[in-house]
């Protein structure tokens, strides 16, 4: 970690419009919840709960804000050339790429998993039974594997931003929900499992697909592999002066 | 500096910056063609048309770009791939974006404790940057609000401010007004005085005249020139020049001329009279009188082309 790289960050992503933004995405959160909760009928609260943490909270919140932070964190720099101000200097590549996933990571994690701790405990008007705490400790799981995922791609691509969407809406959001095969490459669901595992509700409030050995599994090494070959990437990158 | 020759490794090693038949070619398009040269102090300019691969020289010197063939080092490592040549080594890019939340102090401190500095003398040394670079009046704003020349200020300021002693700017005076030029020229030429290489770019034959002790001529990827910027010059003045001429007899000026030695080629062609010489001066001082003796008055002398593009490109064709 270094700090002055992470300060920098930290101000580069806290932009004010980005902010609002996904304030205003995890607000839309607490609100559903806050609707539920004064004219629901309270009948169902675990089976809402889950269904409002999952869908929008998992499947939206999640991978939306760690796309929008971990995209800019370091691929912004690289395409507007301020990037060069931090290569050119005796800090490791490592160190950068470490760095810049961790803020990142943090930004993200403050910003998903607060709504969904708040939500969840006004839909389930309480803990209820370890749900809220399962979907919050899922949504930081997620959000650091989301983060590295993204972080990755931004160094790879300069269509981050789309391809990261691409695959968050198709691949878990569609083809997911029809071919149960792809669901071991899917890290909401990844999420839901460890939410499950956590979580001591009824299947039918909380069914994960994967099991949770599999789930951590693919999750750590799918994380550790892009972000080793991000740091590789971020070793190797070359940053033309002029457009050939 | 040498140029072109392959000089013995001693000397490669003891060079401050070394390319050694470096080239850089992306895909099918050759940027960089073969370049040789060293910089030992002082400054040298890389004079050169836009796009000519002068950036691209700089970002392989500044271990951004890896040479496709050849080598580039910097105190005699290669210049990629070896982050702590950072410590030695201070970059002004072309590109204008600088971190716009960032206040000039703070972007300068910032850069100063990337090189490693500790707070404290981060900030000292930050606070001199700034000062060198004439940027006190704008330190506490932030960047976002400068003009175009006080954010290339800045830059200069974060370049320098870790001392070091190579310094690679890539169009440095782009956006300065006549005052900061002047004042970035006296700073640069100070920063030589103390043993640095500074190395800079321009496309503008005025700057790199007025401030390089050695230039360095770019054309589509290769050294067309180098040496100190006199000789340069004279390459330039005394390069082929074709001149159009009307007069009141152009057959007869022409059927004149030809029996001068000065001259090269002569041409009647659409009643316009074309004359090439390879000797500038000594063709000036004579047609006058050869139009004088053939009772021909001469009505316009006109040089074809003096735009610096072609000036590049005889160099290249040399």
């Amino acid at each position: 970690m270094n700090p002055v790289i992470a300060s920098i960050t930290l101000r580069q992503l806290l932009s004010r419009r980005r902010t609002i933004l996904l304030l205003l995405l995890g607000g839309v959160l607490v609100l559903v919840a806050l609707i539920y909760r004064l004219a629901g009928d309270g009948r169902d609260d675990l089976n809402f709960t889950s269904g409002l943490l999952d869908n929008l909270g998992l499947a939206a919140l999640m991978p939306l804000v760690a796309l929008l932070f971990a995209t800019s964190a370091l691929g912004s720099e690289l395409e507007d050339g301020t990037a060069v101000f931090i290569l050119a200097k005796p800090v490791s590549r490592w160190s950068i790429l470490v760095t810049k996933l961790a803020v990142a990571s943090g930004c993200s994690l403050v910003v998903t998993c607060i709504p969904i701790a708040v939500a969840g405990l006004i839909g389930a008007g309480g803990t209820g039974d370890g749900l809220v705490a399962g979907y919050t400790v899922a949504a930081a799981f997620g959000t650091v594997v989301y983060c590295a995922l993204f972080l990755f791609l931004s160094l790879v691509t300069g269509r981050a931003l789309i391809i990261g969407l691409g695959y968050v809406l198709i691949w878990e959001g569609v083809l997911s929900g029809l071919f149960a095969g792809t669901r071991t490459f899917s890290v909401r669901q990844y999420s839901l499992a460890l939410a499950d595992a956590v979580a001591d509700v009824p299947s039918n409030v909380l069914d994960a697909a994967l099991d949770l050995r599999t789930a951590l599994v693919m999750a750590v090494v799918i994380a550790c592999a892009v972000t080793f070959l991000a740091g590789r990437r971020l070793a190797r990158i070359e940053i033309a002066g002029e457009a050939a | 500096m040498t140029q072109g020759d392959s000089p013995a490794e001693e000397a490669g090693k003891r060079a401050t910056v070394a390319l050694e038949a470096a080239s850089r070619w992306y895909g099918n398009v050759v940027a960089v063609n073969e370049v040789s040269f060293q910089l030992d102090g002082g400054i040298t300019g890389l004079l050169g048309p836009n796009g000519a691969g002068k950036s691209t020289i700089l970002h392989m010197i500044a271990g951004f770009l890896a040479p496709s063939s050849g080598s580039v080092t910097v105190g005699g490592h290669p210049a990629r791939g070896h982050v702590e040549m950072y410590r030695h080594v201070g970059l002004v890019p072309e590109r204008e974006e600088v971190y716009p939340f960032l206040t000039g102090r703070g972007f300068v401190d910032a850069n100063a404790r990337l090189q490693g500095m500790p707070a404290a003398e981060a900030a000292a040394a930050a606070e001199r940057a700034i000062g060198l670079v004439e940027l006190e009046g704008a330190q506490d704003r932030p960047i976002g609000t400068y003009s175009k020349g006080m954010r290339q200020r800045a830059k200069v300021a974060a370049a320098l401010v870790h001392e070091p002693p190579i310094l690679l700017l890539d169009e440095p005076f782009n956006g300065m007004d006549p005052r900061q030029r002047l004042q970035m020229m006296g700073l640069l030429r100070r920063m030589a005085a103390e043993g640095r290489t500074i190395l800079f770019s321009s496309h503008i034959l005025e700057e790199v005249e007025r401030l390089a002790d050695q230039v360095l001529v770019i054309v589509a990827g290769r050294l067309a020139a180098s040496g100190p910027f006199r000789d340069i010059r004279r390459l330039m003045t005394d390069r082929p020049h074709t001149f159009t001429i009307r007069s009141s007899d152009d057959r007869a000026l022409a059927a004149a001329l030809v029996t001068e030695p000065t001259i090269g080629s002569v041409s009647v062609s659409d009643g316009q009279l074309m004359v090439g010489t390879a000797d500038f001066g000594a063709f000036s001082r004579r047609v006058a009188g050869v139009a004088r003796r053939s009772d021909i008055t001469l009505h316009e002398l006109l040089p074809t082309d003096e735009s610096l593009e072609s000036v590049f490109s005889y160099l290249v064709r040399r």
